[in-house]
């Protein structure tokens, strides 16, 4: 019994993971590949380590009302950020809306499809998207299919995904015929092409938002907030595709 | 992901399911030595009641567990007032496994214990057994077979649990991701050589598991037979 205990003893002591003073930020899913090389700068000169949960920003800040340990938390929309600021979790003085994107049209790689409108979509036999109730990518792609008047054809033909990158996958895979996603996740897929970009005036106004949470125990967590806002990422995300915003 | 990445994730998968298991084997034994024992009213409720994470969806469960610790509710806001927090942390992964393993584990043993003759107990007591002498010496190692084989197949489950998990633990890489988690993540990103990999993993863990179980029984009956 006594060795039972014993043994009980050790492996409750090794469940923990990540030490608690790892920074854990919440991120979109959009954001996977700019924030794990940033990430990497980040640990290269910190000697606190980083880690990442990425998912939909709808679902991570549901996580985060939930209480979910969380230090920063970078959305693909202004919507979570001012829920959560409602809800009293972030401080709206350190909210930083700091990137824009815009939306593209992908078909598999192999794919001879030709659109060269909204329309052409209604065609298409499953859209992947991702779930336009709540991911942030599916919300903008469904508002941009509204605004061209084509959203109740193309609604039965939605295959509605988690996040942004899942729709991605089932292009990638060949799933689908064809996806809704951002264009910086276009970039990173050789499986896809490009077969319409959505043109900004038509678009909805695509913003990320930024900001530590107040109910960080880590001293570090304002301090990573800015490092992702400053000048050593800007040219990160400019090259992996995104715009990065003047401060206001 | 590399190899330490799936190695971490197997570790803590294999932890948490080891942990579970081992917490849940007392209460598991006394509870299906109390199911095995107890005739009177309400035993049929409490029963399926028991067996309910069996077969309700385990995001039914997993949704009761979160509404359950929830910040907001009584019981979740009474554990972060006292510094526990649980949602969202392997706590929240180990409270999910044990609660869908629980019932195989008690299925099992209750079962087992059922088969001990009742007259072999009353012949023990007979002979000065006291009730907890009696259950040690007699119900236990006739029983242990059927405890053994729940016990392994509640670490199975732990191994494997995905739905209340997800609910309660969501899916936070180094943080809250077991096998089954990562596997989800994995597809949905679209590495699905990662995926397969970690499936693999599972299919020998499951396994090895499965057959170690079978080969102590059985070895362990050739030496009750003789």
């Amino acid at each position: 019994m006594r060795r039972f205990l014993l043994v009980l003893l050790i492996t409750l002591s090794l469940v923990g993971r990540a030490a608690a003073d790892d920074l854990l930020v919440f991120a979109a899913a959009s954001l996977t590949d700019a924030m794990t090389e940033l990430g990497k700068t980040w640990a290269a000169q910190s000697p606190t380590k980083v880690a990442f949960s990425f998912g939909s920003s709808n679902d991570l800040a549901r996580q985060t009302r939930a209480g979910a340990p969380a230090d920063v938390f970078f959305s693909a929309d202004v919507e979570q950020v001012a829920a959560l600021e409602r809800d009293g979790l972030i401080d709206p003085a350190t909210r930083r809306d700091l990137l824009s994107n815009l939306l593209v049209v992908v078909v598999p790689i192999d794919s001879k499809a030709t659109i060269t409108s909204a329309a052409d979509l209604a065609g298409v036999e499953r859209l992947s998207l991702g779930n336009p109730d709540g991911v942030p990518a599916g919300r903008y792609a469904r508002a941009w299919l509204q605004s061209q008047g084509v959203w109740d054809r193309i609604a039965p033909h939605v295959v509605p995904a988690v996040d942004v990158r899942a729709a991605l996958a089932a292009v990638a895979s060949g799933n689908v015929e064809a996806g809704i996603v951002y264009k910086t996740d276009a970039a990173i897929s050789p499986k896809v092409r490009v077969a319409f970009e959505v043109p900004r005036a038509q678009g909805p106004a695509i913003v990320y938002a930024l900001a530590p949470l107040k109910a960080s125990k880590n001293p570090e967590a304002a301090a990573f907030a800015r490092f992702l806002a400053g000048p050593t990422a800007t040219p990160v995300y400019e090259r992996l595709g995104f715009v990065v915003l003047p401060v206001r | 992901m590399s190899t330490g990445d799936a190695l971490d994730i197997v570790l803590f998968t294999l932890r948490i399911a080891a942990l579970g298991t081992a917490l849940l084997l007392v209460p598991g034994v006394a509870v299906a030595y109390g199911l095995s024992r107890y005739r009177g009213p309400g035993m049929g409720a409490i029963e399926t009641l028991l067996s309910l994470p069996l077969v309700l969806p385990p995001t039914a469960v997993g949704l009761a567990l979160l509404e359950l610790l929830a910040r907001n509710g009584a019981f979740g806001g009474w554990l972060v007032a006292h510094g526990v927090d649980v949602l969202f942390t392997w706590k929240a992964v180990l409270l999910a496994t044990m609660v869908m393993s629980f019932p195989l584990l008690v299925r099992s043993a209750r079962t087992a214990f059922e088969e001990v003759d009742p007259r072999l107990v009353g012949i023990a007591r007979t002979l000065g057994c006291r009730p907890l002498a009696a259950f040690l010496r007699v119900s236990l190692p006739l029983a242990w077979r059927g405890i053994l084989a729940g016990t392994v197949l509640a670490f199975a489950r732990a191994l494997g649990e995905f739905g209340a998990t997800v609910m309660v633990a969501g899916n936070i890489p180094g943080r809250t991701q077991t096998l089954a988690l990562a596997i989800v993540q994995e597809t949905q990103v679209g590495r699905d050589d990662s995926a397969r990999m970690l499936a693999a993993v599972t299919v020998v863990l499951a396994f090895v598991t499965l057959w170690t179980a079978e080969l102590v029984t059985r070895r362990h009956a050739r030496r009750d037979a003789r």
